[in-house]
């Protein structure tokens, strides 16, 4: 039997996979450099080549540079505020003897159900649940306007994004606490460390490579936040909490169907993701080195 | 010492505790109040229901088609991580067996796209759709959901096989198995724990995903549950206890499938996220 040239055999295998993927994830990325300098909207049945017009109409879309200051600014809140409960939830729960399994199972639970499905739920919360509280509890508080005011809907939106990405978070952080090996522990705690200097100087630096994975997921998913605020403000109120996925949505969907402006306006997205993944990596990399 | 460590354990429990109520508070709320009149759940939100009203519940089981949406999201999600499973198990597999110029370069090329959001290519994909007559075809969305999920599979694959033996490979050559046959009855079951991972991850995400059903899917016959819940929201405005019955229903599956598969999820999450 003749043996296939290995280049071929790995083609004849690879190949399903790289036609699906060609097809719905390359092409795309790839047409959509192509469509962002076209006037393409859903109302012509044609369409025009027009250079970089619409990047320049993007310099002055105030709309659009508002999602993504709020998406930065989204992004930067979830980084630190979601790793830092999932991690101190993860050490509390590795610190007990009993019901480990039974908090896990519970703490968990938010991530199983989808954003829009707990993004309604919350919305009942806020609006029925915490004026309840307020007026019968005294937890004054909590009487504000939630989802009215943007202050407010801003809080709202990183409680109950939190809410439904922290257990994940917490599950990676419990795993890379229990390789942490219990011998280590022991010699700072005899060699007088306290409790805090202890997380600070043996187990943050063994858990480093749970910390980039837990950054690297938050930052990722926080950018495409799409589904805890449009079920939850739908962008507003106005558009005080429009993300920028929920600026392409409506952009290319919802009113104007300027597909081509709105698919400038991913390119544009695309970019600054790139960008800020690259210094990432960057940084993380070269902790990790010096680790 | 002692006295030390009893209140620490208190204020850890009472912590714990605090933040168990926290997360299952929405559903909670929505469990109770799913069963009251409107009427009744004005006066008090946090009273116990009068008596069991199962009223809310058989309005909105009709009304968002809940049979219906329930056996699309579960076709959906099916036929989406098989296709996914054999087409990057398949080429991960042969791209970590073949040491060659060609099987880093496509390699790369699969990584590379992790970094591309969904929302950037979500209008050029919907224009290929509508080019390729797929709209409103549960099946055509499958085939998305594999090409833009194969990348992380094909990863995490490719570096399982790295730590099993190539030997078991060539003894099944040697007894004139072809590279399908040791693909199927050699290769394929020993990938058995990362491919649970990868089903687990991926029937999760498909399942939850909303964005992209919600331009790909149009018709309300082909609706997965989460549009006919988001459809139901719109319709039911301010009715209240019938949108809460329809979240319930809404989220019961995914609760049920977290209650029976509990270890194999946690255990899926953590490994996919580690190892990746």
């Amino acid at each position: 039997m003749k043996k296939l040239n290995p280049n071929v055999s790995l083609m004849l295998f690879a190949a399903p996979a790289l036609i699906v993927y060609g097809l719905f994830k390359l092409l795309p990325a790839v047409l959509g450099l192509f469509y962002s300098t076209t006037d393409w909207n859903g109302l012509n049945k044609t369409y025009n080549f027009i250079g970089v017009s619409n990047f320049i109409e993007i310099i002055g879309d105030q709309y659009f540079w508002n999602s993504v200051l709020f998406t930065l600014k989204y992004v930067i809140v979830m980084v630190i505020v979601a790793n830092v409960i999932a991690l101190f939830l993860a050490t509390m729960i590795e610190s007990i003897n009993r019901g480990k399994g039974l908090f896990r199972t519970v703490f968990y639970m938010p991530n199983m159900i989808s954003m829009i499905i707990g993004g309604y739920m919350w919305m009942f919360i806020v609006t029925k649940v915490l004026y309840y509280m307020a007026d019968n509890w005294g937890l004054t508080f909590l009487d504000q306007s939630w989802i009215g005011d943007p202050r407010y809907a801003f809080i709202a939106i990183i409680v109950v994004a939190s809410w439904g990405s922290v257990g994940y978070l917490m599950i990676i952080y419990m795993a890379a606490l229990q390789g942490v090996p219990t011998s280590l522990k022991e010699a700072a705690y005899l060699d007088g460390a306290s409790g805090w200097q202890t997380f600070w100087a043996v187990i943050l630096p063994m858990i480093r490579h749970a910390v980039t994975i837990c950054v690297f997921w938050t930052l990722n998913s926080s950018f495409q936040v799409f589904d805890v605020i449009y079920s939850l403000t739908g962008g507003g109120p106005g558009r005080a909490t429009q993300s920028t996925a929920l600026n392409i949505y409506e952009e290319a969907f919802k009113g104007n169907i300027r597909y081509g402006y709105a698919t400038a306006k991913s390119t544009v997205l695309f970019v600054i993701v790139l960008i800020i993944t690259i210094i990432q990596l960057r940084i993380m990399s070269k902790k990790e080195q010096e680790a | 010492m002692r006295k030390k460590k009893i209140i620490f354990n208190i204020f850890v429990y009472t912590f714990l505790c605090i933040a168990a109520i926290f997360c299952l508070l929405p559903l909670w709320m929505a469990l109770v109040n799913s069963f009251k009149t409107n009427g009744e759940m004005l006066t008090n939100v946090m009273s116990w229901p009068s008596r069991l009203r199962f009223e809310n519940y058989v309005r909105t089981f009709d009304k968002m088609n809940y049979m219906r949406s329930l056996f699309n999201t579960i076709f959906l999600s099916t036929l989406s991580v098989s296709v996914m499973v054999v087409f990057s198990a398949l080429a991960g597999w042969k791209l970590c067996r073949t040491k060659t110029k060609l099987s880093s370069f496509i390699l790369a090329l699969f990584i590379f796209s992790m970094l591309i959001p969904f929302s950037s290519i979500m209008i050029p994909l919907y224009k290929l759709v509508l080019i390729l007559k797929i709209k409103n075809s549960l099946i055509g969305l499958s085939f998305i959901y594999a090409g833009m999920g194969v990348s992380m599979a094909i990863f995490l694959y490719h570096g399982f096989v790295k730590s099993i033996p190539i030997e078991l490979e060539e003894a099944a050559a040697i007894d004139g198995c072809n590279a399908f046959q040791t693909f199927f009855y050699v290769v394929f079951p020993m990938l058995k724990p990362i491919t649970v991972t990868i089903v687990i991850t991926n029937i999760l995400w498909i399942w939850n995903d909303f964005l992209l059903p919600l331009i790909i899917i149009s018709d309300n016959k082909k609706y997965t549950l989460l549009l006919s819940t988001n459809t139901l929201f719109g319709q039911y405005s301010s009715d209240w206890t019938a949108i809460l019955s329809a979240l319930i229903l809404a989220a019961l599956p995914v609760i049920v499938f977290y209650s029976i598969f509990q270890k194999n999820i946690l255990k899926g999450i953590s490994d996919g996220a580690l190892k990746g």
